[in-house]
């Protein structure tokens, strides 16, 4: 253990640790404010902005030499017995000439720009900089210069911080962005016909702390300050990146990536960024539609957990309920499908939903991977559903009981996102015609009941007798396990449109249970029955948790 | 070149015709030391013969050199780079032209011993672009060397293999700098880097690298040649009563140019006065005038007045009158017609253009400070802006910490000095060309506005 | 090495560009080298060019951009002058009439500094310290340093570049 020395405060360190002096003075709880440095790239210290006084006191002695100029605390490793001091009046003065450098040739574009509210330019002005202008007055808007189809720069409002340049040569790999000129001349730039168009492209509208670089679809949709912001995990692939839906009015207005050192680091690709439009169309399924003798009938939510059962119970008879769990489903949803399903036929057939892939997993230079699984919980559903039917049937297990003939009723559970974040069309939808036409043979038997729970519509929610709206990632609460065995639960971002109940609601009255759904209750269940997910007993970091961690150490 | 109260050491081919030529250096005496040293010492015993010898680097900073090649780690496995710093942009500065030009031989020699002695097996001469004449002499030379066995694998039977590559610049100032030269090696913008780490440790392709100046390595080949007390018995010794006070030793090229009678470069012992160079070797300040100030050693160096120039031109003598220090050597005379706003904008505009733009200190600083300066000369200036230069001026730099390089400081020690040892001279001028608006304090609408980008 | 055929980089250009290869462990390293290959030649390095030198070193092309104009001295829109000046301004020259003497030279030209002329034999453009402090005023053009220029002779001067740069293409620079 080591001691670092922080304005009047004693922080601990281990012996290992390589933390550099922004880093130790948080723990201190101290702020130094800096623009270039970021945990994920390399160390430039060209901002200057996070220079602090530094020296060392000797263990022996306790005697403390500081070093007689100001050095950037980004570059300043801070080891047993490192002296920090983060205001002194040196450091304040320090602090507001980078700032008024900054301010020199930065066009007054506030309130027009969208980093308003979120710009540390703005920020360290109000908290470290000088309050009146010495340069000459220079009243000027920012050029814009398109980098690629996602993101847009304005040209002027850069301070140089090279972040951009430095993910996409050492993150993304991809070396789209350049610096061009030199000296105050210097602009940022993408070589004619190589746009900015990588996978992880939109990573660098979240590192720029100012509003040079813009993200095209968050571009004027929404003032900072409007949003809220919800912990979540994307629901694009098996990654599960830690994420924060930031929203208003239940409407999402954009993603930015979580910190998770066990997941995604700091970064989140584009196809999960972007991938929440479809929970706005406007073709979504909003009603709970019921197909029967007497035609089409948009049923209340509070009839459906009734009638729903009742439909269910007078079709088993014959045959067998067949459900499909969709990997898009949390733990706790999977846990209540699979429990009304055997409550209604003991035989239920209980299989992983469909799982779709597209292309090969993709790892970049810095270890950030994109998974070809492109649904969040496959090993969460995989791991309930073993819990009741230990052969664990898959979705070609489901297709061939339901071409048997067994299957008198079928739940099938989706809430796909569009594949490619194509517009939701028939044509676009995650089943096609043949496979659909499947379930015809549901109606062979005298009574039959097809559920279909999904987003859009498809060529099975047309032929389904009871069709639901599914929830979108973002309106639902609960936990999923992805592609490395890690759990992370979230809560409801937004409610989902039209009063529609998502998946948990509507099973958890369907189980019987009073009140509000409450998945951390079904959580405990789980983590009871299943020893795979035997931590989900416990309280789960933000970050998640292992659950091969519980798996190894035995039920309690 | 001037009378010379010094018998020419490093200069001695220059002026001779043919003296480039291997035949020439060797008839002088040349490449024998090198082959003394291959065939009887090993690396470390040149590596203490360097140190011995008091030398410190020509390139400006006046690092003691054998100290720095002391850095290298022992029993690395290598490979180990030597750069020469053939950059020479100082404004003012034209000796290594001098060396290169007229004496490549010499500059070749120095390089291979002092390669031997930092077990570099590869060097780059790292040449800048304006010097077409040192690129052809140089290469001529190299291809010489290799053709005598003085250059390529197992050198005179040593076991010592070594090559030599001329790397061509494209005009930037900081590519003088010692990463920003291994940067622009490396093919990329030459951003200096952040030290630590520093150059020894990891430097051009993250190897154990040493970057001297062509002076540096040329005063290498004559301590190899002449020896370590010859070298010793010439220049200022250590002050005695300061332990931490290396010494001037040795021969300098002093570049003299400007308002004098006779510009060019001469050789002398580190140590003569402002003064004497000025008047014994360069006849004077031209035209019958009298000098306002001179500039001691490249025009990072800030501004000596006529009064202080009995200072001698040591690793000391400049700072005692609160120029930068020594730099380059390379004089620059101003006469009393000079406009010191003149000299003073020019000064700023070379480094605003030569500013890599890295650090926010500098980048702005130096943009800053030129802006001002054009404003002042467009007859709008204010004593304001003398607060606001000399602020920059002392804030801005390696020195106290607030940039990666050394350029900043040198940006930063004209404006200091120029202000502080010729404020009245600024203040007249700004309240005679602005009448109306010399005392305003509020900040003023910049020259151009529209498009102002 | 590279068979494939470029636009902008003859296979001349592409031997001289790999004959340095060689000289270091990295193909980056060869960017700045290459850069004066293609200058050398084509008075300027097109974007085009910039592309192929990339493909040709294994870099993206926005890396070979960003250096290239990191020096603000390669051309990149058309070439420039069969004969480029570079008239000193820093303080040694200004001091001894350089100003004057790229004022005088492109008033005698009838083109604006850092401009060509319209018959593509020259251009004039100021440059820092040349190093040839000695002789201020100065500036280096078709391969050398011309010395002891008289800033009130332009004319003279001029017409000396325009001999340089004469009807058949010179080394520029």
């Amino acid at each position: 253990m080591g001691v670092v020395y922080v304005d009047n405060r004693e922080i601990e360190i281990s012996d290992d640790s390589r933390l550099n002096c922004i880093e130790a003075a948080r723990l201190a709880g101290a702020e130094i404010p800096h623009y270039c440095w970021h945990p994920g790239l390399s160390v430039v210290a060209s901002c200057r902005m996070c220079l602090i006084e530094a020296g060392s006191r000797d263990a022996e002695t306790g005697k403390i030499s500081m070093i007689p100029k100001l050095v950037p605390a980004c570059q300043t490793p801070a080891k047993d017995g490192t002296v920090i001091v983060t205001e002194s009046e040196k450091v304040r003065e320090s602090r507001a000439r980078v700032e008024e450098a900054l301010l020199i040739d930065h066009p007054i574009d506030c309130p027009i720009c969208d980093k308003a509210g979120e710009c540390l330019l703005q920020d360290y002005h109000f908290e470290h900089g000088q309050p009146e202008r010495r340069a000459d007055i220079k009243p000027f808007t920012s050029r814009k210069r398109e980098m690629g189809p996602t993101v847009t720069l304005f040209v002027d409002r850069c301070v140089m911080c090279s972040r951009c340049v430095r993910f996409t040569r050492e993150v993304s790999g991809t070396a789209e962005l350049m610096v061009v000129n030199r000296g105050a001349k210097e602009e940022i730039d993408v070589f004619p016909g190589h746009p900015l168009a990588n996978k992880l492209s939109g990573n660098v509208v979240d590192l720029c702390p100012v509003g040079a670089l813009g993200d095209r679809d968050f571009l004027y949709q929404q003032r900072v300050w409007f949003l809220k912001r919800e912990e979540n995990v994307c629901g694009g692939c098996s990654a599960g990146c830690s994420i924060f839906t930031e929203h208003n009015q239940d409407t999402v207005y954009r993603l930015k990536p979580r910190e998770n050192p066990q997941v995604n680091s700091w970064w989140i690709c584009d196809e999960g960024r972007y991938g929440w439009h479809h929970i706005h169309d406007p073709s979504r399924l909003v009603d709970a539609v019921r197909r029967g003798e007497d035609g089409e009938t948009v049923t209340e939510w509070s009839d459906v957990v009734g009638r729903l059962r009742e439909d269910l119970a007078a079709a088993v008879g014959g045959g067998r309920l067949a459900v499909a769990v969709s990997p898009m489903l949390t733990v706790e949803e999977a846990w209540m499908l699979c429990s009304v399903a055997r409550e209604i036929d003991p035989r239920a057939l209980l299989a992983v939903g469909w799982v779709p892939v597209v292309g090969e997993d993709e790892t970049f230079p810095s270890g950030f991977t994109i998974r070809a699984e492109k649904c969040p919980n496959r090993v969460g559903v995989e791991h309930v559903v073993a819990c009741f039917d230990s052969q664990l049937p898959r979705w070609g297990e489901l297709l061939e009981a339901i071409e048997s003939g067994n299957c008198s009723a079928a739940w099938i559970t989706a809430a796909y996102p569009p594949a490619g974040g194509k517009p939701a069309t028939q044509a676009a939808a995650w089943i096609d015609e043949a496979t659909a036409a499947a379930f015809d043979r549901l109606r062979e038997h005298d009574r039959s009941c097809l559920v279909v729970q999904d987003l859009f519509d498809s060529p099975l929610a047309a032929r389904a007798d009871w069709q639901l709206p599914a929830a979108g990632f973002a309106e639902r609460a609960g936990s999923w396990v992805n592609i490395g065995q890690r759990a992370h639960s979230f809560a409801q971002a937004i409610r989902p449109p039209a009063g529609v109940w998502p998946e948990g609601r509507l099973l958890w009255n369907m189980l019987g249970r009073r009140g509000l759904y409450d998945p951390q209750a079904i959580r405990r269940e789980v983590a009871a029955a299943s020893a795979a997910l035997a931590a989900l007993a416990d309280e789960i970091p933000p970050t998640g948790i292992d659950l091969r961690l519980r798996q190894l150490a035995g039920s309690p | 070149m001037g009378m010379a109260k010094f018998e020419p050491v490093l200069m001695e081919a220059v002026g001779a015709a043919e003296g480039h030529t291997l035949e020439s250096y060797r008839s002088r005496g040349g490449y024998a030391a090198l082959e003394r040293l291959l065939a009887e010492s090993q690396p470390a015993e040149v590596v203490e013969m360097v140190k011995s010898s008091g030398l410190r680097g020509r390139g400006g900073a006046g690092f003691m050199t054998g100290v720095k090649w002391g850095f290298l780690p022992k029993d690395h496995p290598g490979p180990i780079y030597f750069c020469v710093n053939a950059d020479e942009s100082e404004p003012g500065t034209f000796n290594n032209r001098f060396l290169m030009e007229d004496d490549p031989h010499q500059v070749l020699e120095g390089t291979i011993i002092s390669c031997y002695a930092t077990r570099a097996t590869t060097a780059y001469i790292y040449l800048r672009y304006e010097y077409p004449r040192s690129l052809e002499r140089l290469q001529a030379a190299i291809d010489e060397a290799y053709a005598a066995g003085y250059l390529g694998g197992d050198i005179k039977g040593s076991g010592f293999s070594l090559d030599i590559y001329l790397h061509r610049g494209a005009a930037a100032y900081i590519c003088g700098e010692e990463t920003g030269l291994i940067e622009s090696i490396e093919g990329k913008r030459a951003w200096p880097r952040i030290k630590p780490p520093f150059p020894a440790i990891e430097g051009v392709f993250r190897k154990p690298t040493v970057v001297n100046n062509v002076e540096t390595v040329a005063c290498v080949a004559q301590i190899a040649r002449r020896g370590v007390d010859w070298f010793r018995s010439i220049g200022v010794p250590a002050d005695p009563e300061n332990p931490r006070d290396p010494g001037s030793y040795g021969p300098k090229l002093y570049c003299l140019s400007g308002h004098v009678e006779k510009p060019g470069c001469y050789e002398a012992p580190l140590g003569i006065t402002l003064r004497e160079l000025i008047d014994d070797y360069g006849g004077g300040v031209w035209k019958g005038r009298r000098a306002k100030a001179a500039i001691p050693g490249g025009i990072s160096m800030g501004l000596a007045t006529e009064a202080e120039f009995d200072i001698p031109l040591d690793f000391k003598g400049p700072g005692s009158v609160g120029c930068m220090g020594l730099g380059t050597a390379a004089v620059v005379v101003l006469d009393e017609t000079v406009s010191i706003v003149d000299y003073l904008h020019n000064s700023c505009r070379f480094f605003a253009h030569e500013s890599c733009g890295q650090c926010t200190p500098c980048r702005e600083g130096t943009s800053w400070s030129l802006r001002i300066l054009e404003r002042i000369r467009a007859g709008k200036g204010r004593l304001k802006d003398l607060e606001i230069l000399l602020e920059m001026g002392s804030t801005m730099g390696m020195m106290p910490g607030s940039t990666i390089c050394g350029l900043a400081d040198g940006a930063a020690w004209p404006i200091k000095n120029a202000i502080t040892k010729f404020r009245g001279e600024f203040e007249d001028y700004i309240k005679r060309t602005n009448p109306e608006g010399w005392m305003v304090t509020e900040a003023v609408p910049a020259l151009e506005i529209v498009g102002a980008h | 090495m590279n068979s494939r055929a470029f636009t902008h980089l003859t296979p001349e250009m592409v031997a001289e560009i790999e004959a340095f290869a060689p000289r270091y462990p990295s193909r980056q390293a060869v960017t700045l080298p290459a850069l004066h290959v293609v200058y050398e030649r084509l008075r300027h390095v097109p974007f085009g060019a910039v592309a192929e030198i990339a493909e040709l070193l294994g870099l993206a092309p926005a890396e070979v951009q960003d250096t290239l104009s990191f020096y603000q001295f390669f051309p990149q829109e058309k070439p420039c002058g069969r004969v480029r000046a570079f008239v000193c301004r820093s303080i040694s020259c200004s001091l001894r009439g350089g100003e004057e003497l790229l004022a005088g030279l492109c008033d005698a030209a009838g083109i604006e500094p850092g401009g060509t002329t319209a018959d593509g034999g020259l251009t004039i453009e100021p440059a820092e310290c040349l190093g040839g402090c000695d002789h201020a005023p100065c500036l280096l053009a078709a391969g050398r340093l011309h010395e002891k220029l008289d800033p009130a002779e332009a004319g003279a001067v001029l017409e000396t570049l325009r001999q340089a740069a004469g009807p058949e293409p010179s080394v520029a620079g």
